[in-house]
């Protein structure tokens, strides 16, 4: 028997260019970035050149999971997918995107924690992974068809139970905003065109094996006990939407939807998702309502269920059946996203005839998520649509589009919030058709520098929510104040980190948050009240770092940072505290790798550290400080021009910011004059032969 | 376990006497008597071979499921198989939810009339019916591996008797048979002693474990079956059935 | 008394099973629910006044039970096993005072997490109100000294919220409203 549980064992290495197949042992080369990123980083770094282009066949592509999928840990559904990623302006660098779905629990019931794909196919090819058997196929049949479509036919091929990862005609243009796909409605962002660049259409994969827990099976289903009592509903909010009888507490901005009379109203025959006291476990499915916290009480009655990734009971993608949608616009009646995803389609309007959370606005919904999903058009976390509403009400695409080709959109219907619209750009975008399309596709960063327009409007504009390097702010100052600056400084796209903002919006009173604070972070000045923020100190220091090192944890052990960390909870009798060890928990007994919560901490900063030597590689510069972690100038102004601190405003100070990075990176043991990290914090997490790399390059400080 | 189960055939030993001399069918005796367990053999007073098992009791629970509240977690297949075997195993768990996930029971060609995520979002549990007299998983076992269990009278595996040869897979029409890869043994709900795992650990409350009903005539079955029942067992039948 | 005990779980009985459902219970009816089950045989003053007795023993014996009252002093009983206090909290205001109930929700989510709150969530259950009976509540409000520290912000799509100018300032309660109704949704 393998040493360790949790892991498969091996990584699945294939090269297009050659057809080469091979395998890594995975606990011999990677334990020590434990999965998911950690082997997308480390595979980048000791593989991929500085300088090499993401459509490149010397780009790599990481698809990684860890050793808690496929488990029963709740919200492990997640693939993290590592690339130089093309919408990354001016200059590509690392990043990752990530699917839920079930891809990740079935590579590893397949046998494999990750798969490397490298160089580039002659012709379209997919990729099946059926348990130890792998084999190149012929994808010229399914090269240009829809994810949709692709996927049918790849399971007639693999069975029912195969799971597809596949890419669209957005992908196969090279259009760089572009997605994977598995699952209906799972996709990752970016990785669409890296993809299709490799000539790689979808990789099935279907596994029939298992992934072995190595503790005690008792201790092992206390554990996940636990973690489930813990849980909130999406985006661990613990308290319920509207006053519930067990509730101490409610918040009218929960996803908690549930509640006596809110009804499943699209199930056959449809169901009441009722108090849900936290204590019932057999409950927790029915919490979230995704559809219905986006798009209003409208979405009840449209609501056939949630759905999700494998063992995660919170089910954020809400399945939706609106049966006039079918005779309107020729589309199925059934649909399922999340957030973003959800939005597609109703983010490009600026009005709709019966308003925003209307009929139309939720048909618009149906008709993006049936698009842009079955094309593969990524939506880079909104940019594109908030791009899309400047360019056009700014006037921007009537100047940079030939005429002809601008009149030929029915723009008069755009304005008037008819989804019907949409059927005329997506496929323009995946097919890149036209010089609008075409821009739009490249990612906010290539549009502007095709078109001539300063970033700089861009970085002033707080409507745009844009942050740098072509990639939108994601939690950040309005969520946590300088926490959430700091986080939005340190990666190459947008942060996509939870840890903070799951605290903050988990719906309790300031005072309990707090109380939790000075638990967690030293003192319950790590926090604020919303729009009533104080000046730096270090305790959010600690937090920012904290919550960092909780992102990359959770993905490279597939957990979902949607979710987690799991510190507040919804049980009174433990003060809504919820658990900051139970990653390590989990780990430990998963794997037989004992580690506490700080040891496995201490890994995510190993992984989080190379993340950052990577950048600094690929960049060329140590100026970290200046050239990497900027920030734009919206997050400095106010719109009715209060100061910072004052109530009400979510500015921030300059000098405080200064005053955030310094205490970010001396918590980080970086230089503070160059935000890089130091030979002795390389040293200090193991990873001394990075730091050599980077002397010899003369990139370290 | 496998100590129980040996008690078990005593007793099924023990009311083998009713069989010459009793004009009411086994299954009737039984009911009236409210007799547990039975293996009845034409075979043993010959007294040379061990009798074929042949299951006549009813299970007193089963668990059942209600398609429309499931949202396809899988967590009651994998609460099934770490729970009870300490390892994640969809392809091993006694309840299956994989198989209908992405299409429903017809699979990726039912085209418009697909169910599951891919079609109206109806997932279908399959579930182990428990099933009455003649059980076919226990009566396609060529070893007598599939017996009754004291405390609920599920129909389960004794994996001391069980040599993986999977005829039992093949006599399912239910396709409810699983089997260990890492012990070459087959394995099928056993109820968890009264207590599923998958009832448990379902979020929507969608499972239930409930007293013993017959399913087998309401749930279309999944394949045909094609497993063969011993001659011995085959007599057995016809012995019994005779009178 | 022989029939004490038996008494004794009758009261808890019916306490915990008025909370199960969500609502309070008042000493009358529990009275009144014990009459029917036959152990309260006339209006006997001093057979109630020790039925009264006996509740008092109830509640001290079971530490789920709560009391709470209402402006007017009466208590209402419910098991904290079921029922929150800020549950029960809004059932007394809401059987007693619909305008006392939006200002006294108004203001301890002001305070306390602090957020505004949107009309509309006066529709729903537990509250129940009706539109009229919100817009009547407003209007009064305004005319009333008492309520004169509730006031109204509207976002952006205009939906309006309700806050206590006691707990916070109209600048910040409007960014919260924003969060709430906008914010939230465009800030996944
Ligand atoms: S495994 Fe199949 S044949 Fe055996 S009892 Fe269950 S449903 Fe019946
Ligand atoms: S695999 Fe099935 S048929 Fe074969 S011995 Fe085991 S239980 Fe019996
Ligand atoms: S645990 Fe419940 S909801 Fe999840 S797949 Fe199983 S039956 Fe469906």
């Amino acid at each position: 028997m393998a040493k360790y549980g949790g892991w498969a064992g091996k990584v699945l290495r294939v090269d297009l260019s050659t057809g080469r197949m091979s395998t890594d042992d995975t606990v011999e080369q990677y334990k020590d970035y434990l999965g998911g990123t950690g082997i997308g980083y480390k595979v980048i770094w000791d593989e991929v050149q500085a300088g090499t282009k993401p459509f490149d066949p010397e780009n790599k592509i990481v698809f990684g999971v860890g050793p808690l999928a496929g488990t029963g840990a709740p919200c492990n559904g997640r693939t993290a997918i590592t690339t130089l990623w093309p919408t990354c302006w001016p200059r590509p660098l690392v990043a990752s995107g990530h699917m839920g779905g079930h891809f990740a629990a079935e590579l590893k019931y397949a046998g494999y924690d990750a798969i490397i794909i490298e160089g580039k196919a002659d012709h379209p090819v997919w990729l099946s992974v059926m348990d130890g058997r792998t084999e190149i196929k012929d994808a010229r049949q399914l090269w240009g068809q829809g994810i949709r479509r692709s996927t049918i036919e790849i399971n007639q091929q693999m069975g029912p139970e195969a799971t597809v990862a596949a890419i669209g005609q957005a992908g196969e243009n090279l259009v760089p905003m572009s997605v994977v796909m598995n699952s209906y409605s799972h996709s990752a962002g970016g990785v669409g065109g890296v993809m299709g660049s490799k000539n790689l259409k979808a990789i099935g994969v279907r596994g029939t094996g298992s992934v072995r827990i190595a503790g005690n099976k008792e201790e092992w289903e206390k554990a996940i006990k636990l973690h489930l009592s813990l849980l909130g509903a999406n985006n661990q909010n613990v308290v319920p939407n509207s006053p519930q009888p067990w509730a101490e507490h409610y918040n009218a901005g929960s996803r908690w939807m549930a509640s006596a009379g809110r009804r499943w109203g699209a199930s056959d025959p449809n169901i009441d998702t009722g108090a849900c006291e936290p204590h019932n476990l057999n409950r927790i499915a029915y919490r979230t309502n995704n559809a219905a916290f986006f798009l209003g009480d409208k979405a009840w009655q449209y609501t056939v269920r949630g759905n999700g990734c494998t063992a995660c009971p919170i089910r954020c993608h809400t399945m939706l059946k609106v049966p006039a949608v079918a005779a309107k616009y020729g589309i199925p009646e059934v649909g399922q996203n999340t957030c973003v995803g959800l939005l597609f389609g109703k983010a490009f309007f600026k009005t709709f005839p019966d308003g925003p959370r209307g009929q139309t606005a939720i048909e618009a919904c149906m008709v993006g998520m049936h698009l842009a999903d079955d094309l593969g058009i990524w939506e880079n976390y909104g940019q594109l649509q908030r791009d899309f509403q400047a360019l056009y009400y700014n006037g921007i695409f009537g100047r940079k589009v030939a005429e002809k080709e601008f009149k030929s959109y029915s723009w008069d219907k755009y304005e008037e919030g008819d989804p019907t619209f949409l059927f005329e750009l997506l496929p323009k975008i995946a097919n890149k058709q036209g010089e609008l399309a075409t821009a739009l596709g490249l990612g906010t960063g290539y549009l502007l520098e095709r078109w001539g327009i300063p970033e700089q409007e861009w970085l002033e504009n707080h409507e745009l929510l844009y942050w740098k390097f072509g990639h939108p702010k994601h939690h950040s100052n309005e969520d946590a104040g300088q926490c959430g600056v700091i986080i939005n400084t340190q990666y190459n796209r947008d942060a996509q980190c939870h840890s903070h903002s799951n605290f903050t919006r988990n719906g309790l009173p300031l005072e309990v948050q707090k109380r939790l604070a000075v638990e967690l972070w030293g003192a319950p000045d790590a926090v604020d009240g919303v729009a009533d923020f104080t000046p730096m100190n270090v305790y959010k220091a600690k937090m920012a770092k904290w919550s960092l090192l909780r992102k990359e944890l959770h993905d490279c052990l597939s957990l979902c940072n949607w979710m987690g960390p799991w510190v507040a909870s919804p049980l009174r009798e433990r003060d809504y505290r919820g658990e900051d060890s139970i990653e390590s928990l989990l780990y430990s007994l998963a794997t037989g790798d004992r580690k506490s919560r700080q040891e496995l901490d201490q890994v995510a900063e190993r992984i989080f550290l190379l993340h950052r030597a990577l950048t600094i590689r690929d960049m060329g510069t140590k100026e970290m400080r200046t050239k990497h972690d900027t920030i734009p100038h919206w997050v400095f102004a106010d719109p009715k021009d209060r100061a910072a601190f004052s109530k009400g405003t979510i500015r921030m100070d300059r000098d405080d910011i200064k005053l955030a990075m310094d205490m970010y990176y001396e918590e980080m043991a970086w230089d503070k004059q160059t935000g890089s990290p130091t030979r002795e914090t390389y040293r200090r997490l193991g990873l001394e032969t990075v730091a050599d790399e980077l002397a010899k390059r003369g990139l370290l400080t | 376990m496998s100590g129980e189960y040996q008690k078990h055939q005593v007793l099924e030993k023990a009311l083998n006497f009713t069989n010459s001399s009793h004009s009411l069918s086994r299954r009737e005796f039984l009911i009236m008597t409210g007799g547990i367990i039975v293996a009845v053999s034409a075979l043993e007073a010959r007294g040379a071979k061990e009798p074929p098992l042949i299951i006549v009791d009813q299970a007193e629970g089963l668990v059942i499921a209600d398609a429309t509240q499931c949202v396809g977690c899988r967590r009651c297949e994998l609460a099934c198989t770490e729970f009870n075997d300490g390892k994640a195993s969809p392809t091993m768990a006694r309840i299956k939810i994989g198989r209908n996930l992405n299409f429903g029971p017809k699979g990726p060609y039912a085209g418009l009339r697909a169910q599951g995520n891919w079609g109206n979002g109806l997932i279908i549990q399959d579930l182990c019916k428990q099933c009455p007299h003649p059980v076919p998983c226990a009566n396609a076992c060529p070893n007598d591996a599939i017996v009754v269990s004291p405390s609920t009278g599920a129909r389960v595996v004794d994996p001391n008797k069980c040599t993986g040869c999977k005829m039992c897979q093949r006599a399912c029409p239910w396709e409810m048979m699983s089997f260990d890869s890492d012990t070459n043994k087959a394995t099928k709900c056993f109820l968890c002693e009264g207590n599923p795992k998958c009832v448990e650990a379902c979020p929507s409350g969608a499972l239930s474990y409930v007293a013993w009903r017959d399913l087998t005539d309401k749930v279309p079955p999944r394949v045909v079956p094609t497993a063969v029942v011993s001659p011995e067992k085959a007599q057995t039948c016809i012995d019994c059935h005779k009178k | 008394m022989e029939q004490e005990p038996k008494i004794c779980t009758n009261i808890l009985k019916i306490i915990h099973a008025r909370s199960e459902s969500g609502q309070l219970v008042r000493v009358e009816e529990i009275l009144a629910e014990l009459k029917e089950q036959g152990f309260l045989e006339s209006e006997d003053v001093e057979q109630k006044a020790h039925l009264e007795t006996t509740l008092k023993q109830v509640l001290k014996e079971n530490r789920d039970l709560k009391a709470i009252s209402g402006k007017n002093g009466i208590p209402y009983y419910y098991s904290a096993q079921s029922l929150s206090e800020t549950y029960a909290g809004i059932l007394v205001r809401k059987s007693e005072n619909p305008l006392w109930l939006i200002a006294e929700v108004v203001r301890e989510n002001s305070q306390l997490y602090p957020r505004p709150v949107p009309v509309d969530s006066f529709l729903e259950p537990p509250f129940g109100l009706t539109r009229e009976e919100i817009a009547e509540c407003l209007t009064t409000m305004r005319e009333q000294r008492e309520y004169q520290d509730i006031a109204r912000t509207i976002t952006s799509v205009g939906t309006p919220f309700l806050y206590s100018t006691q707990h916070l300032d109209p600048d910040h309660a409007f960014t919260l409203a924003e969060w709430l109704d906008v914010g939230q949704v465009n800030n996944p």
